[in-house]
Formats: C-alpha cells, sequence, structure tokens
C-alpha cells in the first residue's frame, strides 16, 4: 500500500490504535504483522518470500561470520551472505523485460549487506532475535522506499517498542501532513509540467525544455522527500526515529555538497560500503585512486536505480563531476584567494547555481523515457526561445501559480514551525482554534491536492 | 617528539593550515577540510610518517582523533 492511498489513512489509525493499547512485549508482533500485511497489499505474493528469503540468509549469514574460527573465515562468510543478496537483488531487478516487480527489495538488500559488513568489522553484534531481526528489515514505514536504516540505528529502538509522546504525537502528525502536501499539492502539480514534455520532447525546443528539466528537479524533491516526511513522521508515532534523508539539497554549493544532504542514508551507504573500501584499496595512485573510486562508486549507484543507460549516464556524470573535483579544488582554493573570495556571499551563490544547473543536467538523463530523448533534451537546452506558445498552452497560468504559491506557504511553514517558541504558542491556543487551522489545512490538501494515486517517483527503484 | 606532535605536523600539512592544534576528542567536524575525501591523505600521509599500514577495519573503527592516536602508537610499538 503506498503513502497516498486511502487504504492506509484507514490502515494506520487501526494499527496505532492496537499499537497504542497492546502490552510492551507484544509491540514489536504487532508492527510485524502490520508491516507484511502493509507489504501483501501490494498483492504481489512473492515480495513477501523473498522479503524473508533475504531475512533468514542475512540472519543466518551474519551469526555464521561471527562464530567463524578466524578471519578468513569470517571474510569468506561475509562474501557469502552478500553474493546471496547481491543474486536475490539481481534476479528480481536486473533480468530483461521486467519480469518482476522488485518494490522495495533494492531498499531491503543494501540494508541487509550493511548489516553482514558492520557485524564483519565488529561495529555491531550479530542480532540474535530472529523476529527483531525481521522487523529492522520490514518495518513498514521504510519498506518501500527507505531511508535505508543502519542495524545499529534501528534495531535497540526495535528492542524497547513504546508509543511516542504527545510532542512526538503532534510533530509526527505535521510532518505527515507536510509530506502530504508536498506530494499531492506540489509534486503531482510538477508532474503534470512534466510529464507531457517529457514524454514528447521532440515537440519542444530552447527554454520549454530547459524549464521542464528545472520544474522536474523540484518535482522528484517534492514527491521524493515528502514520502520521507510520512515515513519519518509514521515512525515518530510510533516511538521510532528514522535517519533524516534530506537537507536542502539544493542549496548545496558543490556536488559533494549535494550529495550529503540528497538522499542521505543511501549516499551515506555507498560512501562506507563502495567508495572507502574502494579508495583504501587504490590509495597508492593517490588522487587517480580516489578519483576512479568516485567514477565506480556513482556508476554502481547508477545501476542501483535500474540497468539502463540513462540512470548509468546520471551515475556516470555524478562521478564525473566528483572526480574532476578531486583535481580542481586545490586550485580553486588558492584561486578564491588570490581573487579575494573567500567568504563572499555572491561566491557563494554562484556556486550554488553552478551546482544546481549541473545537477539538472544528469537530471535529464535520470528522466527521460530513452537514452535518444536525454541527447535529444541535452542538445537543444540553448535552441533560444523556440515556439514557446505549445508550453503556455499545455501549463497554462493557473497551475504554475498554485505550484509556486504553495511551494512559498510550505517553506514559510517550515521557517515558523522551526521557531520553538511559535510552535509552543501555537499548541496553547484553544482547541477549537487549532482545529480551524488543522481544518484550513485539510482543505488545501483536498481542493488543490491530486489523488489520481501516481506512485511516489522512487517507489521503482 | 611525540606521536601526538608528529601528527600535528600531519595535521596541518595535509589540510593546510598551521593553526590546527589536535586533541583525543576532535572529530572530522571539527577540522576545516576533513571530508571523506581528503582522509584519505590523511591516512596514507600517517602510513609513510611512520612506517605502519591500517586495514580496512581499523579505519572504520575510529571515531576521533584519540582512536587514531591509540591505534598508532599501539602499532609503532609492535
Amino acid at each position: 500500500m503506498t503513502f497516498n492511498s486511502l487504504e492506509f489513512f484507514l490502515f494506520m489509525p487501526v494499527v496505532y490504535l492496537a499499537y497504542y493499547f497492546s502490552p510492551d512485549r507484544f509491540r514489536w508482533m504487532l508492527l510485524l504483522a502490520a508491516s507484511f500485511i502493509f507489504y501483501a497489499a501490494l498483492k504481489v505474493p512473492y515480495l513477501l518470500g523473498v522479503l524473508l528469503l533475504v531475512a533468514t540468509a542475512t540472519y543466518a549469514f551474519g551469526l555464521w561470520l561471527d562464530r567463524a574460527p578466524t578471519p578468513q573465515a569470517k571474510y569468506r562468510l561475509l562474501w557469502a551472505g552478500v553474493v546471496t543478496n547481491i543474486l536475490i537483488l539481481g534476479v528480481l531487478k536486473y533480468i530483461p523485460f521486467h519480469a518482476f516487480v522488485a518494490i522495495g527489495v533494492s531498499f531491503y538488500v543494501f540494508q541487509a549487506i550493511s548489516y553482514l559488513i558492520d557485524v564483519h568489522d565488529e561495529i555491531e553484534k550479530p542480532e540474535p532475535h530472529f523476529g527483531y531481526f525481521l522487523l529492522y528489515l520490514a518495518f513498514f514505514p521504510k519498506l518501500l522506499q527507505g531511508p535505508i536504516e543502519r542495524a545499529g540505528h534501528l534495531i535497540p529502538q526495535l528492542k524497547v517498542l513504546r508509543p511516542g509522546d504527545l510532542q512526538a504525537f503532534r510533530s509526527g502528525m505535521w510532518m505527515i501532513v507536510g509530506g502530504l502536501f508536498k506530494k499531492v499539492v506540489i509534486a503531482e502539480r510538477l508532474a503534470l509540467l512534466v510529464d507531457p514534455v517529457y514524454s514528447n520532447v521532440q515537440d519542444y525546443a530552447g527554454i520549454s525544455l530547459l524549464l521542464a528539466t528545472y520544474v522536474y528537479a523540484f518535482q522528484i524533491y517534492y514527491d521524493f522527500s515528502g514520502y520521507t516526511d510520512i515515513a519519518l513522521g509514521t515512525a515518530r508515532l510510533f516511538g521510532v526515529d528514522l535517519t533524516e534523508n534530506f537537507h536542502s539539497p539544493y542549496s548545496a554549493t558543490s556536488v559533494a555538497d549535494f550529495w550529503r544532504r540528497w538522499h542521505i542514508s543511501f549516499s551515506r551507504w555507498i560512501l562506507d560500503y563502495i567508495f572507502k573500501p574502494l579508495q583504501m584499496r587504490w590509495r597508492d595512485w593517490q588522487s587517480w585512486g580516489t578519483a576512479s573510486a568516485l567514477v565506480v562508486t556513482f556508476l554502481a549507484c547508477g545501476l542501483w536505480h535500474g540497468s539502463s543507460w540513462g540512470f548509468l549516464i546520471w551515475g556516470g556524470l555524478h562521478g564525473i563531476y566528483m572526480a574532476s573535483s578531486v583535481f580542481y579544488n586545490p586550485y580553486q582554493k588558492r584561486l578564491d584567494g588570490v581573487l579575494g573570495l573567500k567568504g563572499s556571499p555572491y561566491l557563494r551563490l554562484w556556486r550554488i547555481l553552478v551546482t544546481f544547473n549541473l545537477v539538472c543536467l544528469a537530471w535529464i538523463f535520470f528522466r527521460a523515457s530513452n537514452l535518444k530523448d536525454a541527447v535529444f533534451v541535452a542538445t537543444h537546452l540553448f535552441g533560444g526561445i523556440g515556439d514557446m506558445s505549445r508550453l503556455i498552452d499545455l501549463w497554462g497560468f493557473r497551475e504554475p501559480f498554485v505550484a509556486l504559491i504553495s511551494m512559498g506557504l510550505l517553506a514559510l511553514l517550515s521557517f515558523l514551525s522551526k521557531r520553538q517558541h511559535l510552535a509552543e504558542a501555537f499548541f496553547d491556543r484553544p482547541f477549537w482554534a487549532r482545529c480551524l487551522v488543522y481544518y484550513g489545512v485539510i482543505m488545501y490538501l483536498l481542493v488543490l491536492g491530486s489523488f489520481s494515486s501516481r506512485a511516489f517517483v522512487y517507489v521503482r527503484f | 617528539m611525540d606521536v601526538k606532535e608528529q601528527l600535528n605536523l600531519i595535521f596541518r600539512e595535509v589540510f593546510d593550515d598551521d593553526a590546527i592544534a589536535i586533541t583525543p576528542q576532535m572529530t572530522a567536524n571539527d577540522v576545516e577540510g576533513w571530508d571523506s575525501l581528503s582522509h584519505i591523505t590523511l591516512i596514507v600521509a600517517i602510513e609513510i610518517k611512520f612506517k605502519i599500514e591500517f586495514n580496512r577495519k581499523e579505519l572504520r573503527g575510529f571515531k576521533n582523533v584519540g582512536d587514531l592516536l591509540n591505534a598508532i602508537s599501539a602499532k609503532i610499538k609492535t
């Protein structure tokens, strides 16, 4: 079931109430059962089997490698466990013709791999209790699209499950509403602007393609961060704290900075488990070793999203951006010093603009239906103003206007809610006054939201 | 010169800042330019200076400069 479906908003209160009134020792079982119902609602029965298989294999390898007598035996068992996981993912996701649906699999397989490596590196002890381990992979708020949690962060919380307090309940509910707002009011509306252009790119040129690409950058951000807010908010109601995934990614001042702010749980994963080991292995090549490690890491990052040229080129571009920065960063630092630009706000603004455009160039390959379309867009971006009447006919003025107003409103609300005293003042108002605000927000969602139940973008990965 | 002083010199050289004064509690957040890309430069510089070698597992265990210092001291003794 997806977070923007009616089913979910019937399912969640029922699970929450049952959880709230359940004795402490049954809570993990309740969440586990809820997670399986949640996954089963996708109506793809074999996925439940895949989840159980990944969990059982990883659980067993974790215990075996911990008990192995020699470092060599540990290392072999680690590889056996990792390869098993990759094979399962490979069969489901990468065999041609889309024979299988793999929703959620790439997310929990990544968590399983991080668990095995952490146990091998003695960062974590293996989990002896299969129930908690299964819930670590299956916990429904993060099952379909992450965040990709580390065992050390999530498992200890699953052992002392308790509903969040009143403050957690309030902030969790606000996160859910805010995430829903991002998805159904903003991202869905932006998708209506992007989809027609990207499904017929040859009909457009110049500014129209550029605008559609910029709008896509915001669509995917609001879509994915909206999903994440609902996931984090839901988990918070159950008293569980999940990892933050986004931190104003488009205010990044470099591509490296972008990856510290975008899909953070994923970028930390590729950093720890792909990039660092490669960089370590190739350290004798110095800068070239780091650069090569970056390119390989980001190619793998592209492939994780799917086996298409578009994703591979998207990853490759990020790899090249990062690799080239390894070489020019030292000069950049000196140049800024010579030009007296250090700490200048204009330099910062310039960097944000350049980074955003580099990221958008890569998004073209991520979004386009095929390589031919992507190349068409990338080579026709600067084809002048072109004939914009088509775009104006398509977009009209109302939808972009509502999207912009909603984005502004959301930015304002999130700014205000960060001011502690304002948030407290709000909750000090009488109940009826707060209800007026809740009513306003819900009406805004219902009237301007699009509940076409279009899937979240990242559910495909 | 003790291990800590030698390590401090390496830090100053790698991160190009003569004001760095390392403490055991110090982490990457406290040093400008110490990120995952430059980390390996620091590690290689340490390995060359002290004629030691770290493996991947050891590197993951370092939480702050104190851990790094202890690991270096342990390795040069053996």
